[in-house]
């Protein structure tokens, strides 16, 4: 008897086990769709998938960050203001509801970041120097959580350079916080399987714009 | 045989994971064409699927029995389905309402120009206000550049329609602001008090607005302030008229902002010579403070404080006689303090509520003595907005409005001090619908009362406007209202119990819109009735003042912005066309009022070339020639000035990333403009009246200024504080 006490148990746990499988599977899944998707359909369809996997999981934030990481990307492709907002907006409330879960994440932290920077370069010169503002407090905010945090440093890096540029300043600051960056992405190790990824291409792009 | 009991319970449960059934169907909207990308899904599992190009979709689970099928899509109402899932496929379709989206729907747009920082649909932004050249970065003098004004140089203010300056009542986050342009000497512009960044919203009504809004016969320029600033700052600027400081704190839930500057005219006025002989040119200390606090989620306390004081002499030569010239002293005191709050209760309902002070005391010098005006209101206001449904939200309210006016005058006969004045009390109570039958077609109703204690009157003015989408970008909007508003002071002041002047407005609009382009030509027909009229012979006698003064205005309204076919480049025409008469005042019949002029044509030009990190400007604004009396022709105000030409100039340099260097110049040409003609009230030995040109104090307004902004971020800069 005890024998099959033992491998219920196991069985339990399997169990148990392939529900945390099921999510880190499905969640892989999705979060390749997204790094590989190149239209807006393609982040449509799965954003649908994370938001299903998000609504049963109730206190998993990777769902959310990837989430509003793909409508702040679908943000980019568009070209109409208004919708570029609504894109936005749909963001931040997908975030909204990840750092309710996990609001000391530095990297849901950064995409609050990511999303402030999406609504400035809607309309630069009349949001310009509101969201520049916001996006470098959170920012500072993100990389106070996690200096190792490469994609924070970049955002951060690239928001230097952006407001530099349209003011006419110096760009040296800026360009040595994106150095920094690349140097984190060589270095940075995911504390797990589903955290995010991104960023190394962009670094690298923009430190071709620095001139290095 | 205890492996195999083990053996079939995984078996058992291996069957079970594996029973899958599928569910599949078709997503439709109300009119029955397919929703791409539409989410189906069984609430609270993985298990779903994204609809395809035909409404498509189809997913396979493991669950079994009573479940929620879930079907949501950007801009549309989710849908809950029970569904019981058993042997086999279940096939269900499912139709999705159109949710209301405020951002696609059809807006009010009859008779309004917003501005704000915010949404996409603002006709200018509070960047565009300072940039604009011409427009000194003066609120009324960008707004100016707007179809419905008219331009009225020697005044500064806002003249709407075939309205005059009176007729423009200015709003602070709800509050009314009495005397909210600074006091100038006869015949010369005076200035908005408040400095246009102050506001993250702009919204300009040539007509036809909320029944929220009472006593402005012709428009309402509503300004709504900042909210928490996002970074402390400095700054400082040094002007050719002056200099400034202004700081901002932050703390955790709440922040300040302080503002001082002094304006002293007297050296550019030594260096350029004016034609009005000043025995002392303007000078002014005016400051302003903003305290802001949130409290809990959503609730925000706002204070906002302004004082000025302001002294200007000037000696005007009399017409009969150029020799002899009288002394014009103007000193002005004025605070201004605005409190208001604003909250979200839940879901339904929300709460804005405020309260107002204004003090105002011209003491204005002549030979004889001081003769001073104050004048102090108050006025306080709650509104409370319901959303019964999406569709329909229900805002109403009321407030109260208190206003003392004194007028002293120490030059009688036998010199004693003589006192006119009144208090006025209103009480004002508005309820306003909107109901959105659909993204496309909206109607607002609503009704304002009011009573007045002075005049012991209550009036009931309706309220109606409604826009219809046409397409995508363009939509149709219509407005009606009655509106009404205190007599002016001048008259009030000797007859206590005169009635409201009353105007009834009809505004028909249409609208394109699309990214960094604007289209709009609005018609209008403007009725005024219960205008005041008067006896010239006997002004000091209440008797001889009535209310059956009528008059009429109506015209068209032509707006083209473009912010997209040259690059970097962003322009807007204006054009107005305006037809008016009045019988009211002195006039013996009906006539054109010499505010107003037929034709009215702005274009305003912004350049911004990088190369040189600058902005240039230019603003070319053409009036037709407005009336003027004449006593030595027949008939009433039946002289025309030549037309009015202006082309203004503006540059703005980035130095230093926080550093702007920045320079207008008005009437680069040098056109002499004339306003109109003052006359003489004797005759000369040709048997004829001599006269006066009003013209503007120098052909040319030349500025300079540097503006500095210290803060954290290096990257802020004056721009915003111009």
């Amino acid at each position: 008897m005890k024998k099959i006490v033992l491998s219920l148990t196991t069985v339990a746990l399997i169990f148990t086990a392939s529900a945390n499988d099921k999510y880190e599977k499905a969640m892989l899944k999705n979060i390749s769709l997204v790094y590989e998707a190149n239209t807006v359909d393609a982040y449509q369809q799965a954003i649908n998938n994370l938001t299903r996997i998000g609504n049963a999981e109730k206190n998993k934030w990777e769902p959310y960050y990837y989430i509003t990481y793909s409508y702040i990307i679908m943000s980019f492709m568009e070209q109409d203001p208004g919708k570029k907002d609504s894109y936005i907006d749909l963001a931040q409330a997908a975030l909204d509801k990840g750092l309710a879960i996990a609001p000391d994440e530095s990297e849901l932290v950064t995409l609050q970041g990511f999303t402030h920077t999406a609504r400035l370069n809607v309309d630069p010169m009349n949001r310009g120097q509101r969201y520049s503002g916001m996006a470098t407090k959170v920012l500072r905010q993100a990389i106070k959580l996690n200096p190792e945090n490469p994609r924070a440093l970049l955002l951060m890096g690239q928001m230097m350079y952006g407001t530099a540029q349209f003011m006419g300043g110096s760009t040296t600051e800026a360009c040595a916080m994106i150095e920094k960056s690349l140097d984190k992405f060589e270095t940075f190790k995911s504390s797990h399987a589903l955290a995010p990824q991104w960023g190394k291409g962009q670094a690298t792009d923009a430190l071709k714009q620095c001139g290095n | 045989m205890k492996k195999p009991i083990l053996f079939l319970f995984l078996f058992i449960a291996g069957q079970h994971l594996m029973a899958q059934v599928s569910v599949e169907g078709y997503v439709t909207d109300q009119n029955g064409q397919p929703i791409v990308g539409a989410n189906v899904y069984l609430q609270d599992t993985y298990d779903g699927a994204s609809t395809d190009t035909t409404g498509y979709f189809s997913f396979e689970t493991t669950e079994e029995g009573d479940w929620v099928l879930v079907a949501t899509f950007i801009g549309y109402r989710s849908e809950e389905l029970p569904i019981i899932l058993g042997d086999g496929s279940s096939k269900i379709n499912i139709s999705l309402k159109e949710e209301l989206n405020k951002l696609e729907a059809v807006v009010i747009s009859a008779g309004s120009f917003s501005a704000g920082e915010e949404t996409k649909r603002e006709v200018l932004k509070p960047l565009d206000i300072v940039t604009t050249a011409g427009s000194s970065a003066d609120i009324a003098g960008a707004l100016n550049t707007l179809p419905g004004t008219q331009t009225v140089g020697e005044e500064g203010r806002l003249f709407v329609r075939g309205g005059s300056g009176a007729e423009t009542k200015t709003y602070i986050d709800g509050m009314q602001v009495l005397n909210a342009y600074n006091s100038a000497i006869p015949n010369t512009p005076s200035r908005g008090r408040f400095s246009p960044f102050m506001f993250k919203g702009t919204s300009f009504s040539t007509g036809g607005y909320s029944a929220e809004y009472g006593q402005a016969l012709s428009s309402a320029l509503i300004l709504n302030t900042k909210d928490m600033p996002v970074q402390e700052r400095v700054d400082f600027s040094i002007m050719s008229v002056g200099v400034d400081a202004a700081a901002t704190k932050i703390w955790d839930k709440s922040s300040f902002s302080g503002k001082i500057q002094y304006t002293n005219v007297t050296p550019y006025f030594n260096l350029i010579k004016q034609s009005l002989e000043l025995e002392k040119s303007p000078v002014a200390i005016d400051g302003n403070f903003a305290f802001r606090h949130k409290v809990r989620e959503h609730g925000m306390l706002k204070f906002y404080g302004n004082f000025n004081k302001s002294s200007v002499s000037s000696l005007l030569a009399d017409i009969d006689s150029p020799e002899v010239k009288t002394k014009y002293q103007l000193d002005n005191h004025y605070y201004y303090l605005n409190s208001s709050y604003r909250d979200v209760l839940n879901d339904k309902w929300s709460l804005k509520s405020g309260f107002a002070f204004t003090y105002s005391k011209d003491i204005i010098g002549v030979d004889q003595g001081n003769i001073a005006e104050k004048q102090n209101g108050m006025h306080a206001k709650t509104v409370l907005s319901y959303d019964v449904l999406t569709q329909l939200a229900i805002n109403f309210g009321g407030e109260v409005f208190h206003r003392r006016y004194q007028r002293f005058l120490p030059f009688t006969a036998d010199n004693q001090l003589t006192e006119a004045g009144f208090d006025e009390q209103l009480i004002a109570g508005f309820v306003e619908a909107d109901l959105y039958t659909s993204n496309r077609f909206v109607t607002r109703a609503g009704t304002r009362w009011e009573y007045n204690t002075l005049s012991q009157k209550a009036a009931i003015a309706p309220r109606l406007s409604m826009g219809y989408k046409t397409g995508d970008n363009s939509q149709i909007s219509l407005a009606y209202g009655q509106f009404q508003q205190t007599a002016e002071d001048r008259f009030v002041r000797v007859a206590n119990n005169l009635e409201s002047e009353k105007a009834d407005h009809y505004i028909l609009n249409y609208q394109w819109l699309s990214d960094k382009q604007t289209f709009r030509v609005e018609a209008y027909y403007k009725d005024y009735y219960d205008l005041v009229k008067f006896n010239e012979d006997t002004p000091d006698d209440p008797t001889a003042y009535f209310n059956d003064g009528y008059g009429h205005a109506q015209g068209i309204d032509v707006f083209w912005r473009d912010n997209k076919t040259f690059r970097n480049v962003d322009y807007w025409v204006s054009y107005s066309y305006l037809d008016t008469k009045r019988n009211y005042r002195n006039f013996p019949s009906e006539a054109m009022p010499t505010f107003a002029s037929n034709h009215n044509f702005s274009f305003v030009y912004k350049h911004f070339i990088t190369d040189i990190k600058s902005q240039i400007g230019w603003t070319y604004s053409f009036a037709s020639g407005r009336p003027y009396h004449n006593p030595n022709e027949p008939g009433f105000n039946a002289g025309k000035t030549r037309s009015y030409h202006d082309l203004s100039m503006n540059i703005s340099y980035l130095w230093k990333s926080n550093v702007i260097l920045h320079a207008f110049v008005t009437n680069v040409l040098g056109v002499k403009n004339v306003f109109g003609y003052e006359y003489g009230t004797q005759r000369n030995e040709a048997g004829r009246f001599d006269r006066r040109a009003i013209e503007p104090m120098a052909p040319r307004f030349i500025f300079l200024g540097v503006f500095i902004t210290l803060s954290k971020n290096k990257s802020l800069n004056g721009l915003p504080n111009l």
